[in-house]
């Protein structure tokens, strides 16, 4: 009975030979990246040469990389980037948390109880393909403060990828893992957090990082509204003061904050998942 | 030392919701403390459903099942069941799964002590920290197996267990669960439709017809050497069952005129559908 005991696939993948083909594959991953990003900004320095040359938009030089970016430079050291970002992280986290506090636990519970499926479904399909914008007036009537209105239009945007991922997480949950919890004397909230949030952890953290690439594409002409801080305030205010380098080097910072968002989201997305690639 | 459990099962009948005909009718049987009884029948006689109902997590049509004089009336850690599919928890360790029910019983206390004495037994203790997924599919058997074990059951079912493992594995653990529930003193109650299953692990089997499910004989299996297949006892008893087993097959095809491909067309893949459909709904 001991001749199933020696086949064992971990010990033998534990080699040295794997994590040469590692340090290869991620080499060759930084260096194509490297590669994308001196096009992009290729791309970026033709597009200013073409707007500087041309007479009707000579206006507008400033957008080009190099006035962009040694506006960051002065934005990043004089701690201005800063001061414009942390107000927008902060609406960002809060939409975030109401999404994440409504969505997951409504979507357990219509991934889990057909009836409400049924009964959800249509409304919840109609409500996720309205442009959370369109909610804006409506949003600033009812809210108090400019601040609660743009969580609120976050909230609504991001709601809807973690409620969906989680319900259809929970559906394709194998019914046998309740069968034999249920079997050996799980009691509901064994079977909420011993079972059902560790099966679906993955599917409720990849919703997440969906809402919050929406989020942050929703905060910017979100902050276009009454607030007076924040990056999407401080574009529109650089296109008022036609101080096209700081719109410029803004969009820089916006882009290169919804990646590193996203960047975590794949890691803890990585780090917390018990499923096997291979 | 544990005490198998007493079972009896009492003019127990069942439909599915969506069945048009009764997948048991007036099931009867007893099962005594530490016997190894196994259900056999070819597919659609019901023989998964009855096991689903012994065990609580389906409630029959009509009639009753007792574990020690108590009516059975849902699923409990004292009678455990081990399915086709070892269902382990593929974000725990061998340890943490086989933990489990006592962890949801309160018994968080005993973890330390019954944990590793599981895994003894079935000699997986050296994999107490390995992700289950690093596991072979016998290695996974053995680990719901200590699983199954380690809430200290009175009674052990087994829902056609080893269907799924190479002919060895099988063989393997065929032997060794059933010296595990002797050594114990658990009651073993098995389904199956292998014969060889049934004349290895049982000491009576009981043989069902289908259409509907109804048991036609008890068949007595004893071998004083369990171990070595090639006996005369062995075939002996092996011949008894499939005398029994095609007699009952017999009387399900009864008056003759279809072929039997037809008939099980029409009615085989029922059982294994509505079984487990039907168990789905019960585990929610």
């Amino acid at each position: 009975m001991s001749t199933d005991i020696t086949a064992d696939p971990a010990a033998l993948a534990a080699g040295s030979e794997p994590d040469r083909v590692n340090h290869f594959q991620l080499l060759r991953g930084l260096g194509f990246a490297a590669v994308g990003m001196v096009l992009l900004l290729a791309m970026w320095w033709v597009g200013g040469y073409a707007v500087q040359n041309n007479p009707a938009t000579t206006a507008f030089a400033d957008f080009a990389p190099g006035p962009a970016l040694s506006r960051l430079q002065d934005m990043l050291s004089s701690g201005e980037a800063w001061e414009m970002t942390v107000p927008s992280l902060q609406r960002v986290l809060q939409g975030m948390v109401i999404a994440i506090a409504i969505g997951v636990p409504v979507g357990i519970l219509i991934g889990r109880v057909q009836v409400l499926r049924e009964i959800t479904n249509i409304p919840f399909q109609f409500l996720r393909m309205i442009s959370p914008l369109s909610w804006m007036p409506i949003a600033v009537m009812a809210f108090a403060t400019w601040d609660g209105a743009i969580v609120f239009l976050i909230a609504v945007a991001a709601v809807w990828p973690i409620l969906f991922s989680t319900a259809a997480g929970l559906r394709r949950v194998d019914p046998s893992w309740f069968k034999v919890a249920r079997n050996l004397g799980a009691r509901p909230w064994h079977m909420l957090f011993v079972i059902i949030f560790p099966a679906i952890s993955q599917d409720i953290l990849t919703g997440i990082r969906l809402a919050l690439g929406v989020a942050w594409i929703v905060l910017v002409p979100a902050e276009y509204l009454g607030v007076t801080s924040g990056l999407g305030y401080s574009i529109n205010d650089a296109r008022d003061t036609l101080e096209y380098d700081r719109l410029a080097a803004t969009v820089v910072i916006i882009g290169v904050i919804g990646f590193l968002l996203d960047f975590a989201c794949q890691q803890a997305i990585a780090k917390l998942s018990w499923h096997r690639e291979d | 030392m544990l005490k198998g459990a007493h079972l009896a099962v009492e003019k127990v009948s069942h439909t599915y919701r969506r069945g048009r005909q009764q997948a048991l009718v007036d099931i009867d049987l007893e099962v005594k403390p530490g016997e190894a009884l196994a259900l056999v029948g070819r597919s659609g006689c019901g023989k998964s459903t009855l096991l689903h109902i012994m065990s609580g997590l389906l409630a029959p049509s009509a009639g009753k099942v007792w574990i020690d004089g108590a009516k059975v009336e849902e699923p409990s850690p004292r009678w455990v069941v081990m399915f086709q599919q070892p269902s382990l928890y593929p974000w725990m360790t061998v340890a943490q799964n086989v933990a489990l029910g006592l962890r949801f019983t309160g018994r968080s206390r005993e973890i330390a002590s019954r944990v590793p004495e599981m895994l003894k037994l079935v000699e997986l203790s050296d994999y107490a920290d390995r992700n289950v997924q690093d596991l072979s599919g016998g290695q996974q058997q053995r680990v719901a197996l200590a699983r199954s074990l380690a809430p200290s059951p009175e009674i052990l079912f087994l829902d056609e267990p080893f269907s799924a493992l190479d002919a060895f594995t099988r063989g393997s653990l065929q032997r060794d669960v059933r010296r595990i529930a002797r050594e114990l003193g658990i009651t073993l109650i098995l389904v199956t439709h292998d014969l060889p299953e049934a004349v290895t692990m049982a000491d009576r089997a009981v043989v069902l017809s289908a259409n509907p499910g109804r048991i036609r004989e008890i068949v007595p299996i004893e071998l004083e050497n369990r171990d070595d297949l090639r006996t005369a006892e062995y075939a002996k008893a092996r011949g008894r069952l499939a005398a029994a087993y095609e007699h009952a097959a017999g009387l399900g095809l009864a008056p003759g005129a279809e072929p039997a491909s037809a008939k099980r067309a029409a009615t085989g893949g029922g059982e294994d559908g509505q079984g487990r459909n039907a168990a789905l709904p019960a585990a929610r």
